[in-house]
């Protein structure tokens, strides 16, 4: 058997000499910092769920039917009179929610450890493309079973546009391809989410991957371990605090795999609606373009960014401004690298100002989701009792919320280039917490 | 660095039972990928048996029905033709369908007029070569492709020749008779097709 | 790190303590406590549908055939038991009124029930059918407090027996309901037969459920293992870095 294996990849290697470097390059003689923690599983478990997606949604297509009169009943269709349909359905939603999950915490980790500053700017700037393209395509995902939340999310979303003065209102009809969500809607949508996007997105995540393995990985001690000692057991080039992606990565994230997908299909097979933050409620009811649900609110992922729409006001005669809050909250993120200017990667060394900014901005956040949820409107009255006025309230705390969430990148900035941070030693190698 | 005793074997057992495992896992994985592709419940339902009423069908003539989106030919045959049969077996490939024919029906209809009342021709319309639909040529006279035609299908397709109950001439692309489906009557003028009579295999 | 951990805990909480309480907005609602494993309920709640609500209501989306299958009955019982409208086994149930009659009866089209729980919950079907009450001042005779002025009169009266409204004094809100005639089922009863009449939609609206946990659970455990078998494989790679 071995045999035949050898003989096959000499064949192979005769033919095509250029491929077994590129495996040394990115697996074998790739190497990574020995320290890896949890939080760097999260990158290869993306690409887990980006597979995922792909090969579910390809078969999802194969009975999905993308018409306004036929989208509802094929998704149904698809849960029952397809074998196995529901099984990949879920696989493909759970999926969806998981997918924000792990790019949500990869990014907290680039975040924490540094990972975004030089000579990893390039990185950063794909993978927050990457974000942007997989919100897109979430989008459009969610638009395609065309139940009412489909519908009205749809709508409110493509709304947004039109905010923009003068081509405003316009822009949405041309977007929709009608005067409301309808059969053209449904139709590009379909193409965009199912072809046009996931190109794109396989193309960033190679870049970024690309980009990631020119200048090697950084750890959660900020260290680069290339620019280091050299010389261990494996090469006597290579940084001493570094190790073989493969095999040991491979098998550790394997370990990270299985855990995942644990958790994974404990709510695909035990609760795939997720207590209806997966899948909603409302989207089991037909789109209904003269029903609004009782509540119109994205699902999960996006609700931290919706939140910042409504909270700011309109003025000056346009609501302009939450749609430029919302755009520039995630703006902000992509100028990170430029904004924060500390010479300290990880948050091991940083000064106390930038940890307790750092929680703070994360509080920020996750108050914005609760906000977005509309969980603020629902508990507020159950802690401060009945009397209060909840939107009164909840413009307060989300307006200091969204102050808090801009207002950490105004302190990151005046922080590092001002001077004030006062780091800790940074140590010359790698440290092990076994 | 003094303890580095790799332990081969344990080393190979244990990428072994994992790679094994996963395996097992990937393939199991893509079982429920790879069943979706069964025909749906829909398409089950579609597939249902058909009732036809034969009341309307005149001697001579061919009713075509759809079965599970298949055409099935339901025949009258007269006396004339049922009488041309037993003269084409020396022309025929396999004239008892009971050689390379013998799965092509149920055992109730595997004899000489391949029915299960003499005059009704119950068959699926599909030639066995590629596939076509083969023309239904019932009248006994001379054709330009056959100047001792006895009445039969011919498959405009790649020319392949079927006598009146289906069976399929020598010396033509076609290698076995046309299919018979399972069918029973419910009473003298009705026909179900997709389900064999009652007691039948 | 440590410092997030337990804010994301308290999100976490804060989600799974909101879900049953965003479902019902604030109303009310009585605990269905449906369990579609249970087959003799589902059994019992299917006859309650095909005796009382079909006439109306359709299940687009559910075959005759496959419901045989997941509830345990055979072909022959189900098409004399419970198939009224002469449609055939394989197709999906179909409410013996056509749609555009109801229409004009009762206002609008009675709703298909495929997808009911899903969209409403069990809790608030069940309360609903615990809630109609008789009401001279609306067209039908019928009122219901968990959906006010329902386009619905209650088919199954006859079990229930007659509700009606006491009001707040003063008010047109009502307090509570109260048992005026009492139908051929005891409360303890009609609650047991509304209950599995629910567990029937439950069911209707996600069959696959029972294959979920019929799976799941194997899935989980063999899942448990190739992790068990990844941890040692990493440890023992992992002996190499130090």
């Amino acid at each position: 058997m071995a045999k035949v294996f050898a003989s096959i990849g000499e064949w192979v290697n005769e033919r095509a000499p250029g491929l077994m470097p590129v495996y040394r390059k990115h697996m074998t003689e790739y190497y990574a910092p020995k320290n890896f923690n949890l939080w760097y599983y999260f990158g290869s478990l993306a690409l887990l769920v980006l597979v995922n997606q792909i090969v579910t949604g390809i078969f999802l297509t194969m009975n999905y039917n993308p018409s306004a009169a036929g989208a509802f009943d094929s998704v149904q269709y698809i849960m029952r009179d397809v074998e196995w349909g529901w099984l990949i359905r879920y696989m493909h939603t759970t999926g969806a929610s998981l997918f924000f999950v792990v790019v949500f915490l990869h990014m907290f980790r680039g975040i924490m450890y540094g990972s975004f500053k030089k000579p990893r700017e390039l990185v950063w700037l794909l993978g927050m493309l990457i974000f942007l393209v997989l919100m897109a395509e979430a989008f459009m995902g969610y638009v395609l079973p065309w139940g009412n939340m489909s519908f009205w999310g749809a709508k409110v979303i493509v709304s947004l546009f039109g905010t923009i003065p003068v081509i405003g209102g316009h822009l949405v009809e041309w977007i929709m391809g009608d005067f409301l969500p309808a059969d053209a809607t449904l139709n590009r949508f379909f193409a965009l989410h199912v072809i046009a996007l996931p190109i794109v997105l396989l193309l960033l995540v190679v870049l970024h991957l690309a980009a990631l393995h020119e200048v090697g990985s950084n750890n959660p001690d900020g260290v680069d371990v290339k620019h280091g000692p050299k010389g261990n057991r494996w090469s006597p080039s290579a940084p001493v605090d570094g190790i073989p992606f493969h095999p040991y990565y491979t098998v550790k994230d394997l370990v990270g795999v299985g855990v995942f997908l644990l958790v994974a299909a404990f709510i695909i097979f035990f609760a795939p609606t997720f207590g209806g933050w997966f899948l909603e409620h409302d989207n089991s009811i037909p789109a209904n373009n003269l029903l609004t649900p009782a509540q119109i609110k994205p699902v999960w992922y996006f609700t931290a960014f919706y939140a910042i729409v409504r909270m700011i006001p309109s003025a000056f005669g346009t609501a302009v401004w939450g749609v430029l809050g919302m755009f520039g909250s995630i703006a902000l993120l992509f100028a990170l690298p430029w904004i924060d200017a500390g010479p300290v990667k990880s948050i091991r060394y940083r000064g106390t100002g930038y940890k307790v900014a750092l929680t703070v901005f994360v509080i920020a956040f996750l108050c914005l989701m609760t906000i977005g949820m509309d969980l603020t409107a629902e508990y507020f009255p159950k802690i401060f009792g009945a009397g209060i006025d909840i939107t009164l309230w909840e413009n307060v705390f989300g307006r200091f919320m969204t102050l808090t969430y801009f207002g950490f990148f105004v302190f990151l900035w005046l922080y590092t280039h001002l001077g004030w941070e006062k780091t800790k030693p940074v140590p010359e190698r790698v440290t092990m917490h076994d | 660095m003094a303890n580095e005793v790799v332990d081969h074997g344990r080393r190979r057992f244990l990428t072994a039972a994992t790679s094994v495992v996963g395996g097992v896992g990937i393939v199991a994985a893509a079982v429920p990928f790879i069943k979706s592709w069964e025909p749906s419940a829909r398409a089950k339902a579609a597939g249902a048996p058909v009732t036809q009423s034969l009341k309307k069908i005149e001697p001579g003539q061919q009713l075509i029905v759809a079965w599970r989106s298949l055409p099935v030919f339901i025949v009258n045959r007269t006396p004339e033709q049922l009488a041309t049969l037993p003269k084409q077996d020396p022309r025929l490939v396999d004239p008892k369908s009971d050689g390379t024919s013998a799965e092509q029906q149920p055992k109730y209809a595997q004899n000489e007029t391949r029915s299960i009342k003499p005059e009704w021709l119950v068959m699926i319309g599909i030639c066995t070569h590629l596939g076509c639909v083969p023309d239904f040529v019932p009248a006994i006279k001379p054709e330009p492709f056959d100047p001792n035609w006895q009445g039969g299908y011919y498959c405009p397709c790649h020319h392949s020749r079927y006598d009146m109950a289906g069976r399929v001439y020598q010396g033509v692309p076609a290698p076995k008779n046309m299919e018979i489906p399972p069918y029973h009557f419910i009473d003298d003028t009705t026909v179900q097709i997709g389900v064999g009579p009652e007691g039948a295999a | 790190m440590k410092r997030i951990l337990p804010a994301v805990a308290l999100t976490l909480g804060l989600l799974f303590g909101a879900q049953p309480a965003a479902r019902a907005e604030g109303e009310n609602l009585m605990p269905a406590n449906v369990n579609v494993q249970d087959q003799a309920s589902l059994q019992r709640g299917a006859h309650l549908f095909f005796n009382y609500c079909v006439g109306c209501h359709s299940l687009k989306y559910v075959r005759y055939s496959r419901m045989a299958d997941d509830l345990g009955l055979t072909e022959q019982q189900v098409m004399q038991n419970l198939n009224f409208t002469g449609a055939k086994f394989d197709d999906p149930v179909v409410a013996h009124m056509p749609a555009e009659d109801a229409a004009k009866w009762f206002g609008k089209a009675p709703p298909d029930l495929s997808l009911e729980t899903s969209a409403k919950g069990a809790d608030w079907v069940y309360t609903y059918l615990n809630t109609f009450y008789l009401d001279p001042k609306s067209p039908i005779g019928w009122n219901n407090t968990t959906l006010q002025n329902a386009a619905m009169p209650f088919p199954l009266w006859e079990l229930q027996g007659q509700q009606t409204a006491v009001m707040k004094p003063g008010t047109s809100e009502v307090e509570k309901l109260e048992l005026a005639h009492p139908g051929k089922l005891t409360p303890a009863q009609y609650q047991q037969a509304s209950r599995d009449l629910v567990n029937f939609l439950e069911y209707v609206s996600e069959p696959a459920a029972l294959q979920r946990h019929h799976y799941g659970v194997w899935v989980l455990l063999f899942l448990a293992l190739f992790s068990l078998l990844a941890y040692f494989l990493k440890k023992e790679y992992w002996r190499d870095v130090h």
